[in-house]
């Protein structure tokens, strides 16, 4: 919830700094709004919150303990401190707990747009990795051999994001929570393969993971690929709700596809298509170069410049033959514009006819 | 008589409130087990989504979701320990016995759990059914408020109860009281919540009362979970229309018109005691509809948990009812504006609604007096383990600790002495040397860095081995960690591992100073009672028994690396 | 959409008819599924038990092609019941007496003998729509792709205009568009009927405006064609025609016709991709840049605009298909075609388009709003008709129950809709070349009612001929509750399975749409 400045009528103190804040806020919306970096790792903007991670703690004067800033709302007059060196110390000791529980920490970037947000924190507070050390929690699933979603629990730290985004985001409710404790164990009814579940692969569990335990298949083939991951933010080219989508590349290859957190259309939300489907752009069917049909009915590859006279030869012959009314363009629903303008101009501009249409009737 | 089908069971429980548990109840009697054809069915007709019922059955410990046969259940629980049980649950195993953690019968070991019956004994000869025991008369000789009349023949029935002034209070209530001045004598009489939390009962109700959204509810906390404790299966079983005139008035007193009971699965003959009760009452006019034909109405719908300690924390508990995942809820808000169904809601403890009818007959001022040095009113306590006469005991809060220990329970046994004493069953930590001077009051206790919680009490001699016990007391809290929040979910597992050995650094310093950083952060940061209060026994290990601890990590460097 | 998106998580009702939403726009889908659980009801009509069908309060399982049916008895109840908005309908209104009037006859039960569905569910889905407050309309193609594709959708209107669900939000009248950029298509004109901006091809001053913009005095007023019409045109008075990026004879109804009709031209070029089916009939293939290698601009079905940029470099020789016509353009001399990059035809459209006047590349590539975006300081325009209508009162249409073009017979005794599934995008020329898509479906399946398939003696994955009066297709069927008893269901996906083949049976008389989502057709066994 963002509050508008209209809203914020009540008054409390935030690391010795009166702040005004909204009816609903939370400690940590506040505190967000004030450029203050709370850590967290079970928080989601998108999601209601949920208090698991338990890093958010700041301290509230008259509260016998910390609270946690995520689900504690601000109150007129509260007296609030978000980083004094006793809660700094608390999440230091909390995050070596969370570390000493995994594999490892540092994983590739490719495997999710939250994916590095444990190793974000655990820099960030010096967390000793050798402490605590003690069982594994959570066991990766090897036998779902789905091409998209590597479940590689192992790295899983249940902070319940993937069933919250399933539940709240997405409304799919495939992913369950099984057992409890240091048992618990996310995986989906029947404990399960995803295909057999209510999934849809629509992805945002793998975007929404902290630590990479659920990851994106497809990404990781390009793991070994040299080069830096460049993100270029575009719109999904699938149906019409126009999805935003950061497109990740490496050199000249397309990599993988995650979703715009702040997409107007989509909050972060893609579908399987979206999501998955991206690499049609550089198979090898596409074609490279004009295609000439022979009189045997094969295709010869040829020069733009031959191709384009052609291409006009054809139009100015059934122009002078059999008038402007033989023409018609049809445009792409699928191509952008510019396409589409160009389209209707050719055949405005060129015949004085609106012999121009699209593929809307099918 | 035939066995209902998938759609009748659903159909049966469909449209009652909280129909989950039952529904599953219902099924796993039927079965054996839960299939996925039942879950299919369940999920489809109460519209829970499959992968979230899944995960929610897997929660709780009763629940099996393979075909098993009929299962014995060992209680394996801290007390049963020093008395055999993990003993006993070898010679069940031929038989697949299964262990189960401390199912309240800490008085009278070792229960055993066979469908729905519980048997005791501490050996396969001994094994028999047998109701539980009655407390002992007050060895004090304190006047009693609980226990007053619990003794009482046939006290569990309608008549029993009637016969000493049974639901004369709430006769009197609907008759001659208005709800607020109810509200007003629980308030005055200092009644404060006995599972545990002592938040004032007055003060809940009156907070009930004023929120607004209908209909609120009653719930009442029988998920008596805390090991070393079984005061309220006492209660229920031999005066269970107690409990329920508490509701009843509990329910008049907030404009509640709903009431649950919330029972753990252990309990499988208080549950048919509360369910006889329940119907005793309905016949009699005192439940239901026109209650003592006047216009108050209210029901009590009775449910029994399926093996989760969380379930006893108020907000795991009201996720259990609804049928969610039953994991604690952040608070605020708290329950008594956004409880069941997000409607405001009481939840009391089962001690607390027993007292309430005594108090009503008998005024606050009487309740209050029960008290000893400035106390109001009286504690139940259920002492167990390493003490000559274990049992419950209603107490005058404030009454000295050692007189209840050597003058009313008889001591150690001979050529023993008490090493230490737990609080509030575990959650308390250890009380171990000077620090068991203390009276039975939280103030008295809490000065001693523990608190006295819901009552249990846990005597552990002189034979014991403490970094052992504060191991067992630790993987309990590890197994019944819901897994919400991290500091409990991690913190439990490795608090264990360091109490069992072969987990922690090998020098003393540093593993001192990892359960010290374990310990603050789950005190200072779970996210419920659990988390918050493991730690206590760590703690209290680490400052009563420095040389034990010492001795159990220079056994590290024996270990092979 | 006459609301935005956002508003999908508001309605207090929401009524979804002929969209198979999850599947076709899961992430829209999203925001409904949020409404719901936030307490909104849901009344779903479509003849497939489809998953948004679960969801929902009341679900209508009416026979294919009966929309109108349902609509006017809803219409009845509501009015029936003095659920209408009064104050709206003086207000913003007119023709309401003579509708009112014509209501009278169209019950409940005379709309359940045609839809096939209690009439007490179309009296408790007219009550809820008109009680909801706001109430919200949700369609698809199932709406549009009927011979009455035009009045289904006035009907529609009807209904919010006689609640007053329009201009406000949560409510509306929502049609999903179906392709990433056709709202962004019509929006630049590239539809026979209207310029860029909307306007109409028989309006004189946007054709003088147009005239002289592109320098062609003589410039038709009016005259359009369809491409319906054009393709029963090909090769007698069209010879000629630029295709771009449409596979055309898959998509389409009525394979054998569309594949006729292109062979018979003297000059196909086809703009694309990949040699599709289409591409394969053309004198000369074109290749195009692809999505993620073109910058570009693109509107969604919220009428949002929205910025494209390109990420990789295009294979071999592809070339952005703007600068593809560009070029044939200006080889043929047609003037105004000078355009060295993507924004500066983009550019050009604003400046002639009235709904884009406030737009250009730069403010685009710097922030997302929804059109009309008239001029430079405009915040853009969420919600439609906020106030009032663009046109000025909104018109009540009187219309009627007609049957489809084709209706089932002896000869042809089962209904076939058709439609898309989740996990493949129209023909496949995208979604098929993306690894991994195959292991969620990897062929398409003719859905059966598992009643009708012990009726037939078929079982699940024996293969069948399809027929209808147009033609024939195998494939394989399997059992569903999805489908309801006597109507069959499959998508046109996958190659292998052309079902156009078998559609085409008729076409709305306004717009031309196939009639797509009803047609008779007869089943038999075959071995293989």
């Amino acid at each position: 919830m963002s509050a508008t400045a209209t809203e914020r009528q009540q008054t409390m103190t935030l690391d010795g700094q009166e702040v005004t804040f909204a009816q609903g806020e939370t400690l940590y919306e506040v505190a967000r709004r004030h450029q203050i970096q709370v850590p967290t790792l079970c928080y989601d903007p998108r999601l209601e919150a949920f208090g698991g991670c338990r890093l958010c703690v700041v301290e509230v004067r008259g509260a016998k303990t910390p609270v946690a800033s995520c689900t504690t709302r601000a109150a007129q007059g509260m007296v609030v401190s978000t980083a004094t060196p006793a809660v700094e110390k608390l999440r230091q000791t909390l995050l070596e707990m969370v570390v000493s529980e995994n594999r490892e920490v540092a994983v590739n970037p490719l495997r999710g747009f939250a994916s590095q947000e444990l190793t974000t924190l655990v820099h960030r507070y010096g967390a000793q990795t050798g402490r605590f050390q003690g069982k594994h929690s959570g066991k990766s699933n090897s036998a779902d051999l789905n091409p998209f979603i590597l479940r590689d629990y192992d790295l899983c730290i249940s902070c319940y994001r993937c069933v919250r985004v399933c539940a709240e985001q997405e409304g799919d409710y495939a992913i369950s929570v099984m057992h409890r404790g240091f048992r618990t164990q996310i995986t989906t009814e029947f404990n399960g393969n995803l295909k057999d579940s209510s999934c849809t692969f629509c992805g945002q569990c793998v975007q929404t993971c902290p630590t990479g335990a659920l990851a994106d298949k497809k990404a990781l083939r390009g793991a070994d690929l040299p080069g830096e991951i460049q993100k270029t933010r575009t719109i999904c080219p699938y149906c019409g709700v126009g999805c935003s989508v950061d497109i990740m590349t490496k050199g000249d290859r397309m990599v993988g596809i995650q979703p715009a957190m702040d997409g107007p259309a989509n909050q972060g939300a893609l579908c399987v298509k979206g999501q998955f489907a991206f690499d049609f752009v550089q198979h090898d069917d596409r074609l490279k170069t004009p295609l000439l049909r022979q009189p045997d009915g094969s295709f010869k590859e040829i020069g733009w410049d031959e191709a384009l006279d052609f291409a006009a030869d054809g139009f100015r012959n059934a122009l002078e033959k059999h008038g402007r009314r033989s023409v018609y363009g049809i445009a792409s629903g699928r191509a952008p514009h510019e396409a589409a303008y160009s389209m209707q101009k050719f055949i405005r501009a060129g015949f004085g006819t609106h012999y121009v249409d699209n593929c809307s009737r099918a | 008589m035939p066995k209902p089908t998938n759609q009748e069971i659903v159909a049966r429980w469909r449209d009652q409130p909280a129909p989950l548990l039952a529904v599953l109840h219902a099924f796993h009697e039927r079965d054996g087990f839960l299939s996925s054809d039942a879950l299919d069915g369940v999920s489809k007709g109460l519209k829970i989504p499959i992968a979230e019922l899944y995960g929610t059955v897997t929660f709780y410990h009763h629940f099996s979701l393979q075909p098993s046969g009929p299962t014995l259940r060992v209680c394996t629980g801290n007390v049963c320990r020093l008395r055999g049980g993990l003993e006993l649950l070898e010679a069940l195993s031929p038989k697949g016995a299964k262990s189960m953690p401390c199912a309240g019968r800490c008085d009278e070991p070792v229960p055993v759990l066979s469908g729905s019956e519980s048997l005791v004994g501490t050996s396969i000869d001994t094994l028999r059914a047998k109701p539980s025991p009655l407390p002992a008369p007050n060895p004090g000789g304190y006047a009693e408020c609980i226990f007053a009349h619990i003794r009482e023949p046939d006290r569990s029935t309608l008549a029993g109860y009637r016969r000493t002034g049974g639901y004369e209070a709430l006769s009197k209530a609907l008759r001659e009281m208005t709800p607020a001045q109810v509200v007003g004598i629980i308030t005055e009489s200092k009644l404060a919540g006995r599972g545990g939390a002592g938040f004032p009962t007055g003060a809940k109700w009156k907070a009930v009362a004023d929120a607004p959204g209908h209909p609120k509810s009653i719930v009442c906390n029988a998920d008596e979970g805390e090991p070393g404790c079984f005061k309220d299966r006492a209660i229920m079983d031999h005066d269970p229309h107690t409990v329920l005139e508490g509701m009843v008035l509990a329910g008049y007193a907030t404009g509640a018109e709903r009431g649950f009971i919330y029972l753990r699965y252990e309990y499988p003959e208080t549950f048919r005691t509360l369910e006889r009760a329940i119907i005793e009452a309905q016949a009699g006019g005192l439940l239901g509809r026109g209650i003592l034909d006047g216009g108050f109405n209210f029901e009590i719908h009775l449910r029994r948990g399926a093996g989760a300690y969380i379930c006893g924390e108020e907000g795991s508990l009201l996720n259990s009812l609804e049928g969610k995942h039953p994991f604690p809820r952040n608070k605020p808000p708290f329950p008594v504006t956004h409880g069941f169904e997000n409607l405001p809601t009481a939840v009391n403890n089962v001690e607390t609604l027993a007292s309430v009818p005594h108090i009503l007959r008998q005024g606050a001022t009487w309740y209050r007096g029960l008290g000893r040095n400035g106390h109001a009113g009286t504690k139940l306590i259920s002492l167990s383990g390493d003490i000559r006469r274990p049992g419950n005991y209603e107490v005058p809060i404030g009454l000295p600790l050692k007189t209840l220990l050597f003058d009313w329970a008889g001591g150690p046994y001979s050529g023993r002495t008490i090493q230490a004493v737990t609080m509030a069953g575990l959650s308390g930590g250890f009380l171990a040397g000077d620090a068991m001077e203390v009276t039975l009051d939280e103030p008295s206790i809490r000065g001693k860095g523990s608190f006295l919680g819901a009552g249990g009490i846990i005597v552990f001699d002189d034979s014991r081995d403490m970094v052992r016990a504060a191991h067992d007391a630790m993987e309990f809290f590890a197994d019944e960690s819901c897994g919400k929040c991290f500091p409990c979910r991690i913190g439990t597992q490795r608090l264990t591992e360091r109490l069992a050995g072969g987990a922690g650094p090998r020098d003393l310093s540093a593993w001192t100073e990892e359960v010290r950083d374990i310990g603050a952060a789950m005190r200072a940061t779970s996210a419920c009672g659990l988390g918050m209060a493991a730690p206590f026994v760590s703690d209290s290990l680490l400052q009563f028994f420095p040389e034990a601890v010492r001795f159990h990590v220079a056994a590290r460097h024996t270990e092979k690396p | 959409m006459s609301n935005p998106l956002a508003d999908m998580a508001k309605p207090d009702v929401i009524f979804c008819i002929g969209t198979n939403m999850t599947e076709c726009h899961p992430v829209a889908a999203t925001g409904l599924k949020k409404a719901l659980a936030r307490g909104a009801k849901l009344i779903v009509a479509d003849p497939r038990r489809i998953k948004l069908a679960e969801l929902a309060n009341i679900y209508l399982p009416i026979r294919v092609g009966s929309d109108v049916a349902l609509l006017l008895a809803m219409a009845h109840v509501i009015e029936r019941e003095g659920l209408v908005d009064a104050s709206f309908i003086k207000e913003r209104t007119e023709g309401w007496d003579e509708f009112r009037e014509h209501l009278k006859e169209f019950t409940p039960e005379w709309a359940s003998k045609i839809c096939e569905v209690p009439a007490k569910d179309i009296e408790e889905a007219g009550l809820y729509y008109g009680r909801g407050s706001p109430s919200a309309i949700y369609y698809t193609l199932g709406i549009t792709e009927h011979i009455c594709g035009v009045d289904n959708v006035q009907s529609l209107c009807n209904l919010a205009l006689m609640t007053g669900n329009l201009g406000i939000e949560g409510a509306g009248i929502n049609p999903m568009r179906g392709q990433n950029n056709i709202q962004g298509c019509g929006d630049c004109g590239a539809e026979t009927l209207v310029y860029p901006g909307s306007v109409p091809i028989t309006d004189k001053a946007a054709r003088d405006k147009f005239a002289h913009a592109y320098q062609r005095p003589d410039l038709d007023l009016g005259e359009a064609m369809t491409k319906v019409t054009a393709f029963n045109e090909c090769g007698k008075t069209l010879r000629a025609m630029l295709i771009d990026g449409e596979n055309t004879v898959v998509s389409d109804p009525d394979r054998n016709h569309c594949e006729q009709a292109l062979k018979s031209l003297d000059h196909l070029v086809v703009i694309d991709l990949f040699l599709t089916d289409t591409a394969k009939l053309a004198h000369l293939v074109l290749p195009a840049t692809g999505w993620a290698e073109t910058d570009g601009v693109v509107c969604n079905t919220e009428r949002r605009v929205q910025r494209l940029r390109a990420a990789v470099p295009p294979p071999g020789e592809a070339r952005p298909d703007w600068w593809i016509i560009a070029q044939i353009a200006r080889r043929l001399g047609i003037p105004g075609f000078d355009f060295s990059s993507a924004a500066e035809v983009f550019n050009e459209l604003c400046s002639l388009s009235p709904t884009y006047g406030g737009l250009d590349w730069d403010r685009v590539s710097r922030e997302s709003l929804i059109w009309p975006v008239p001029t430079k300081d405009h915040p853009g325009t969420p919600i439609l008709h906020v106030g009032s209508f663009a046109n000025g009162r909104g018109k009540f249409r009187v219309l009627g129950y007609r049957d489809p073009a084709e209706v089932i017979d002896e000869s042809f005794p089962v209904w076939l809709t058709t439609g898309r599934r989740l996990q493949s995008y129209h023909t496949r020329t995208q979604t098929g070349r993306s690894s991994g898509m195959d292991y969620l479906l990897s062929e398409e399946s003719l859905e059966v009612n598992p009643a009708d398939l012990a009726a037939w003696g078929l079982r699940d994955d024996d293969w069948v001929r399809l027929s209808s009066r147009r033609g024939s297709v195998e494939m394989k069927v399997r059992g569903t509750d999805r489908s309801p008893r006597g109507t069959v269901f499959t998508s046109f996906s996958f190659a292998e399975v052309p079902v156009n083949n078998l559609t085409g049976s008729g076409y709305d008389p306004t717009t031309h749409t196939a009639e797509l989502k009803v047609c008779a057709v007869r089943i038999e066994f075959v071995a293989r």
